[in-house]
């Protein structure tokens, strides 16, 4: 038998077996005969006689393989709709997840640790309102009249809010709304108000770290912080090397960030020296810092009547 | 179908309901192509099984998920697409075979409380 001949059988079948199931939607007739050719040609191999003699005709070949497919519409119709039916699986699948079942169980238990914290957090909301975004701090400052006040009205509120929750979720449509509205509300409240927490700038650390204290210039605290310092001649020329001291005779140091990186210039005694200003500062990419372009007061030499070290007569 | 005049039992619908677990079983054994799929049913007794009946099952299988499927090159005639479980297929053919087995169970004393009932 030429070689031909089986290769031409089993693509003649194929067509066959094909044209009888062109009614099927496209992704299950596609799935379904993939690779029916393949498949007849193992078939084809394993004996020498004709396909339509083993198989019987293509028509009752095509219907079979369609019954063992599906079974019967129902399915036919499920998987027009193949990424809802996964969707749905997906969705019972989590369900029965270990995961959700243990989240399920633990989200009633912390109920009460909601009722606390959205205390919390419309206390923390009207402070913002009334304070202004400087000193909003996680936990107040009870040694001010206005942090032991914020104290207070959390207390007060986290015992409101809890007698409320206590309560359970309330019956009637109109009040589970509000009550929902409300839950939403302190958290659509909490998201700038804990955004504005933490714009608030980490204190500049001091280079003097043996003394423990704070840099004079923490102006961080109402803006961006300093980080060095260019002081100039009234009539506008640079100065260098000039070593600053605050009112107790200490190093006047600024913000010491890792960006842009200082070199301290050492002292005699090994010891670097902190104030000695402008710094010298680095980039992270080893390019030095340039200093600001600054505005001097124009007028200032001429017209304004400032205190003058000469004194008139 | 072939159920004429009423009775309710068609030996080829009794099969079809078998077939995912006959086939799942084969597999389990080893991975087989087609074919040989069809020739180890028909060894183990299940004669009538036809070939589109055992192809499209193993399509629906695979298409469920229940199979792996790779292709084997072979020197003499077609590659052949072979399929074997996968774990949910395992797990499938574990599950079925359970309830085969009570499903079996309670048949058989059907069934023979039904011989016995006719020996009367």
């Amino acid at each position: 038998m030429p070689d031909s001949k089986p290769a031409d059988d089993v693509a003649r079948y194929a067509a066959e077996v094909r044209a009888t199931l062109a009614h099927l939607p496209d992704a299950e007739r596609e799935v379904l005969l993939e690779d029916l050719e393949s498949h007849l040609e193992e078939v084809a191999s394993e004996s020498g006689s004709p396909l339509q003699e083993r198989l019987g005709n293509p028509a009752d070949y095509a219907a079979e393989l369609r019954a063992a497919y599906g079974s019967g519409d129902i399915s036919v119709d499920r998987r027009r709709v193949p990424i809802l039916d996964r969707i749905q699986s997906l969705i019972s699948a989590m369900f029965g997840t270990w995961a959700y079942r243990e989240l399920a169980m633990l989200l009633p238990q912390l109920r009460p640790g909601w009722w606390v914290l959205r205390a919390y957090l419309l206390v923390l909301f009207f402070a913002l309102v009334f304070k202004g975004q400087h000193n909003l701090s996680p936990i107040p400052n009870p040694f001010t009249s206005l942090g032991m006040l914020e104290i207070v009205a959390t207390v007060v509120a986290i015992t409101i809010s809890v007698r409320i929750g206590r309560r359970g979720i309330p019956s009637g449509a109109v009040w589970r709304g509000v009550a929902l509205a409300a839950n939403i509300g302190i958290v659509l409240l909490a998201v700038p108000t804990l955004a504005q927490m933490s714009t608030n700038r980490a204190y500049p650390l001091s280079i003097e770290d043996s003394s423990g204290y704070y840099s004079a210039f923490q102006a961080g605290f109402y803006g961006p912080a300093v980080t060095n310092i260019y002081p100039y001649t009234k009539d506008g020329k640079a100065l260098k090397e000039i070593l600053l001291f605050d009112q107790n005779g200490r190093p006047l140091t600024v913000a010491n960030l890792k960006e842009p990186a200082t070199d301290f210039p050492v002292g005699s005694d090994g010891k670097p020296i902190s104030n000695e200003y402008p710094l010298n500062q680095r980039h992270f990419n080893g390019d030095p810092v340039l200093p600001p372009r600054v505005a001097l007061p124009l007028a200032s030499q001429s017209v304004a009547p400032t205190p003058s070290p000469t004194p008139t007569p | 179908m072939g159920g004429a005049n009423g009775i309710p039992v068609d030996p080829s619908q009794l099969l079809k309901g078998v077939l995912d677990l006959a086939v799942l079983a084969v597999l389990a054994e080893k991975d087989s192509y087609g074919y040989d799929v069809l020739r180890r049913l028909r060894e183990s007794g299940l004669e009538d099984v036809g070939d589109a009946s055992v192809y499209g099952t193993l399509r629906r299988l695979y298409q469920a998920g229940a199979l792996k499927s790779y292709v084997v090159p072979s020197d003499e005639g077609p590659h052949r697409k072979y399929y074997g479980l996968n774990d949910r297929g395992r797990n499938a053919l574990e599950k079925s075979a359970k309830t085969w087995g009570s499903l079996t169970r309670a048949l058989d004393q059907l069934l023979d409380g039904r011989s016995t009932a006719n020996a009367r």
